[in-house]
This record gives C-alpha cells, sequence and structure tokens, in this order.
C-alpha cells in the first residue's frame, strides 16, 4: 500500500506578478517500508516539495495543480487546523541542523512529551514514560537520567536522535528527513542513517530522504528520484539508476562522483550551474548544460511519463520515439 | 525581613552591579512593607483634622510636622505610598499583560497586522508620555482605576516593541519551524515556545518601568490629575506641600523625598537585573 502518492504535483512562486515553477509536473509513490531518496543540485526543488507534502509553504508558494494522497488521504482537501492533527502526527520531519532544530530552553524530555501530549493525548506521567521510551528507542544512554537534560548538553548526533526521536513519536506513515545528516561528522551520520532503517522497518514508514550525498542513496534508499530545477528527470531502483543512469544529469551527476576502485586523477564537473527560477528556459531546463541538447530541446518540455513510472522513468528527449538516438 | 549575614571580605568581592541590586531590593523591601502595612504603622489618621495641630513641626508626636489641617505628614506619607506603589503596580502589570501579549502576536503573525498595529503603537509612543498621560485622564476623568489605565496606556509601547522584536528575532529560529512542522496550533508555538524566552527580557522592562510609574503617577497627581482629594498621594502631598513651600518647606520636601527612594530603589532593581542578564557583561 503507498503510504504517499504524488501525482503531477506543481508548487509556484508569485514573485513581483510572475509566476515561477519550483516544482513542475511531479509524480511518485512510496511504499511502506520504502525509502525513496531524492538527489539534486541546490536549489532544484527538493525542499520545496517537502514543504508541499506538509502544506508548510511561504506565503508567496502556492500548490497550483496535482493531488497528494497520504496514506490515502487527499491533504489539499484537509482544512489548515486540519493539517495541525496531521504534521507530527502522521508526517514526521527530521531536519538538517540538529544544533537549532531543538528549543534551547525546554529540556529534551519536555520536548519529546510535547507531540505526544497534544496529538495522543497523554497525561504528563503518561508521556514523560513515553519519552524515555522513545528515548531508548533511537538509542540514547541512559535515556531515564537524560530526560531532564538541555539541548546544549547534547552533542550533535544526540541531538539528532532527539529530533528522530520528535519526529517518530506519533507513529507517523510517512518520514521526510531532509538532509538529515550533512551536519554531523561521517561516523555520526552512518549510525544515524541505519538508526532511520531500523526505525523504518519497525514502525513499517515509508521514507522520503532528501540528499545531495549519492552515497547515502547507494546504501540506505530503495528507489532514487533525481531532480533538476523543479523537474524529476529521472527516478529508477537504486541498482538500476546506479548501473543504468539514462538522463543525461544523472549520468553526470554519477560521472562526478569520486570512486575508491578508480584512480583518477581530476573529478569530471557539469558546467554550468542550475538557471535560477526567473531565467528558466521554456524548454528542458537542463539543456544548458546538457551535452546531448537538440533543437526539440529548446522548444519544449520533454514528457513527464516516458518509461514506466514505477520501474524506471526518465524525462528526455533522447528517450522518446522519434528522438535522435537513444545512447 | 530577615537580615542576611555576610562576612566583610565577602561583601567588598561583590560586583557593584551586586551591592546595587541587594541596595535596591532592600530599599524595596522596606518601602512596599511600609505601604502594605501603613493602617498598623501610621502613628495617626491619615485624614483627621485637628485646627489645634496645624503646621506642627517635627517632634517626637509628629513625626514629619503636620499640615495645613493638623493632619500627621508620616502617616499620610505611608498612606500615599499604599495608593503610589499600588496605582504603579497595577498599571505596569496591565501594560507588561496587554503589550507582551498584542506584540508577541503581531511579531509572530507579522505581514499587514503587524504593520497596522506598529503604526498604531508609534502613533501613541510619539506623544511624549507625560502628554499622553494628561490627555487620557482628561478623557477618561479622575479616579485611581481611571488613573492606573492611563499611565498603563502610556507603559504599553515599551512592552509592545519589546515582546514584538522578540517575537519577530524567535520565529526565524529552527525550532519554531520545527515546532510547526510537528503540527502544533500557533497559540501553542506563543505560550509553550515563545513566550517563555521572552520573559527574562519583560520583567526586566517591567522592573524599569515600575519606576517610570511612580513618576507619572506622581507628576499627574502635582498637577492635579491624580487621585481625588481627600485621598493621599506622594504627589498630592507634594502638591498640597507647594501651597506653603515657603513658610513650611517640609511639607512639600518629605513626600519628594520619599518617592525619591522609591525611585531609587526601583531604578537600582531594574539595572541590577538588566546588567545580570547581560550576557555581554563579564561576570
Amino acid at each position: 500500500m503507498s503510504v504517499l502518492v504524488v501525482d503531477d504535483l506543481r508548487t509556484s512562486l508569485q514573485i513581483n506578478g510572475g509566476e515561477y515553477h519550483a516544482v513542475r509536473e511531479i509524480s511518485f509513490s512510496i511504499e511502506e517500508g520504502e525509502t525513496l531518496a531524492v538527489v539534486g543540485e541546490s536549489g532544484c526543488g527538493k525542499s520545496m516539495l517537502a514543504m508541499s507534502i506538509m502544506r508548510l509553504l511561504p506565503s508567496v508558494a502556492s500548490i497550483t495543480a496535482g493531488r497528494i494522497l497520504l496514506d490515502s488521504l487527499p491533504i489539499e482537501a484537509v482544512s489548515e487546523t486540519g493539517m495541525e492533527r496531521v504534521r507530527g502526527a502522521k508526517i514526521g520531519m527530521v531536519f538538517q541542523e540538529p544544533m537549532t532544530a531543538l528549543n534551547p530552553v525546554l529540556t529534551v524530555g519536555e520536548q519529546i512529551s510535547e507531540p505526544l501530549r497534544d496529538h495522543l493525548g497523554l497525561s504528563r506521567r503518561e508521556a514523560r514514560k513515553a519519552a524515555i521510551g522513545l528515548m531508548e528507542k533511537v538509542r540514547i544512554p541512559s535515556a531515564a537520567s537524560r530526560y531532564s537534560s538541555y539541548p546544549h548538553e547534547f552533542s550533535g548526533g544526540m541531538r539528532q536522535r532527539v529530533v528522530i526521536a520528535l519526529a517518530i513519536a506519533c507513529h507517523p506513515r510517512l518520514l521526510i528527513a531532509d538532509e538529515p545528516t550533512t551536519a554531523l561528522d561521517v561516523t555520526v551520520q552512518r549510525q544515524i542513517l541505519d538508526l532511520l532503517d531500523v526505525l523504518r522497518t519497525e514502525g513499517k514508514m515509508g521514507m522520503l530522504l532528501i540528499t545531495h550525498n549519492l552515497g547515502i542513496v547507494a546504501g540506505h534508499a530503495d528507489r532514487v528520484a533525481v531532480m533538476y530545477g523543479g523537474d524529476l528527470v529521472e527516478s529508477a531502483t537504486v541498482t538500476d539508476l546506479f548501473r543504468n543512469p539514462a538522463h543525461p544529469y544523472s549520468r553526470a551527476l554519477l560521472a562526478s562522483l569520486p570512486r575508491v576502485d578508480r584512480d583518477l586523477s581530476e573529478l569530471a564537473s557539469i558546467p554550468g550551474r542550475v538557471p535560477t527560477l526567473v531565467n528558466m528556459p521554456d524548454g528542458c531546463r537542463f539543456m544548458d548544460r546538457c551535452p546531448h541538447a537538440m533543437e526539440k530541446c529548446n522548444s519544449m518540455p520533454p514528457p513527464a511519463d516516458v518509461g514506466d513510472a514505477n520501474l524506471h522513468m526518465v524525462r528526455c528527449w533522447l528517450y522518446v520515439q522519434g528522438g535522435e538516438h537513444a545512447a | 525581613m530577615s537580615a542576611v549575614v555576610t562576612p566583610r571580605h565577602r561583601v567588598a568581592r561583590l560586583a557593584p552591579g551586586r551591592i546595587a541590586i541587594v541596595a535596591g531590593v532592600a530599599i524595596m523591601a522596606v518601602v512596599i512593607f511600609a505601604a502594605v502595612f501603613a493602617p498598623i504603622i501610621a502613628p495617626h489618621d491619615p485624614y483627621a483634622q485637628s485646627m489645634l495641630a496645624r503646621f506642627r513641626p517635627v517632634s517626637a508626636e509628629y513625626w514629619l510636622g503636620t499640615d495645613q489641617f493638623g493632619r500627621d505628614t508620616f502617616s499620610r506619607i505611608l498612606y500615599g505610598l499604599q495608593i503610589t506603589l499600588w496605582t504603579a503596580f497595577a498599571s505596569t502589570a496591565l501594560a507588561m499583560v496587554c503589550g507582551t501579549a498584542i506584540g508577541i502576536l503581531s511579531g509572530y503573525h507579522g505581514g499587514r497586522v503587524d504593520r497596522w498595529v506598529s503604526a498604531a503603537n508609534d502613533l501613541l509612543m510619539s506623544f511624549p508620555q507625560m502628554v499622553a498621560g494628561i490627555i487620557i485622564v482628561a478623557l477618561l476623568g479622575p479616579g485611581i482605576t481611571n488613573l492606573i489605565i492611563a499611565i498603563a496606556i502610556t507603559a504599553f509601547p515599551a512592552f509592545y516593541r519589546m515582546a514584538r522584536s522578540a517575537a519577530l528575532a524567535l520565529r526565524e529560529r529552527d525550532y519554531i519551524d520545527a515546532c510547526r512542522v510537528l503540527g502544533y496550533s500557533d497559540i501553542r508555538i506563543i505560550v509553550r515556545h515563545l513566550l517563555p524566552e521572552t520573559l527574562d527580557d519583560i520583567i526586566i522592562v517591567a522592573t524599569l518601568w515600575l519606576a517610570t510609574a511612580v513618576r507619572t503617577e506622581s507628576s499627574l497627581a502635582f498637577i492635579g490629575l491624580g487621585a481625588p482629594p481627600p485621598a493621599a498621594t506622594l504627589g498630592g502631598l507634594v502638591r498640597d506641600g507647594f501651597d506653603n513651600l515657603l513658610d513650611y518647606p517640609g511639607l512639600a520636601i518629605w513626600p519628594s523625598l520619599a518617592i525619591l527612594i522609591v525611585m531609587i530603589g526601583l531604578n537600582l532593581v531594574g539595572d541590577g537585573l538588566r546588567d545580570a542578564n547581560d550576557p555581554r557583561a563579564t561576570a
């Protein structure tokens, strides 16, 4: 059963009277217990996608088309106060920066108790007990005595565990992890990701893992969605994408990865930069940086439904019937 | 009040700020004690007139002399202290609650609402405090309740600005975003996560504004807009004393001294709290 279905989602920004598409015609689904990694450069719309699912967009942004089904519940039909009962309860979120995601003046235990009391209606005593249980679950040593510690007494990794405890407190169906380990040491990264894997399997949650670290994708995701400039350019299983990347952007991305098994004097890079929203080309958004750009790319964006949406989807004119060559 | 016995060498090592706050608290403790227990401490009825005892000098019976109606000045100062302090505390509390609530809501909400409320607040603030006080008392009419409301309105902008700027800064914090992601309502976020962090600053502003409230009350009473007679307030006593300033200067000087002591006490406490809470101050 799909925990999350996103169908033809478009999120636009209204800036100075102009309308700019931050997320364009994105479709994907996440099954129970599955991890979908969303990769892409900064500014490609990854976080905008997460905030669209949460319906916590800045005032200039709005969802202009598409459907989001969370556990079969169409979230566009939920009222604003209704969303307060969805966030934190059905969707949990882990942030990039554990150092600032916790309130410095409340104890860690009080903060973990709060969603339990707010969403599940537990009493103060029940919530305390449950919070200590959660702290044990995220492997915070001597949880009971750490209950009354403040965030500044915790290391970065421990704080991220607290943030995870907060996110899973109410047994959400979907866990969104927005670059959960970017701010952490490499050794701690591994521990946190392993912990997320365990919790996801145990809680039968679907996980949307936003990252730009392809190493994390390889080790911890089931499927990958590659985003570029607000478009979903390719989605496939992890093995499939790493073995046979189809979209020129995915190929360039993988080529820029340092590898232990090959001696490279220089890392490959992608020329140019992501166009800003205001300067997005009308056609394919990757065109300016693509080695395979054709006449067609300039005039029209490639259709999204090339290939099988569930197996291997790619959004590029190269793979459309009548394209010049299927590389 | 129990006296704290401190060894001499420790007093010497106390930072000047600490001595100030200890002195301030001591002064205020005495002043508040005197005000609260005025009916017990006062040697005479503050309203009892006696034609035989007019303009008595300082004596064992009349510690600070008597006024033109033969009323005991010391007793009147004690009762005046009571009304003045009550007015100051009540008005500051009122301004603190309203200003903080509206300021936090405005700053947290932001946008157009915030702009309009802030503009209204700026308008209120552009009046000199005394002028605003005079206008409001004139509009509302005399009486202690109206006086409290008037002083509260003049003190409102200080709390509004303080709370608003704190909320504006805090709402950008990641953990407030985290609260939204956890599905907390705005009310919960404000009460549980914004208010506790602003409270320190708000309380310091409140202590400093207490002194201002005492001054405003005294000034309004001095120009005849205070509590109506025969109620004694410190400002009213100074004003009454003015009628005979040249012959009997004590009648104006004693209540003035009382105001001075209260002001010094409140300022010492307020400044001390501010310094103690200042993260930039070296301990």
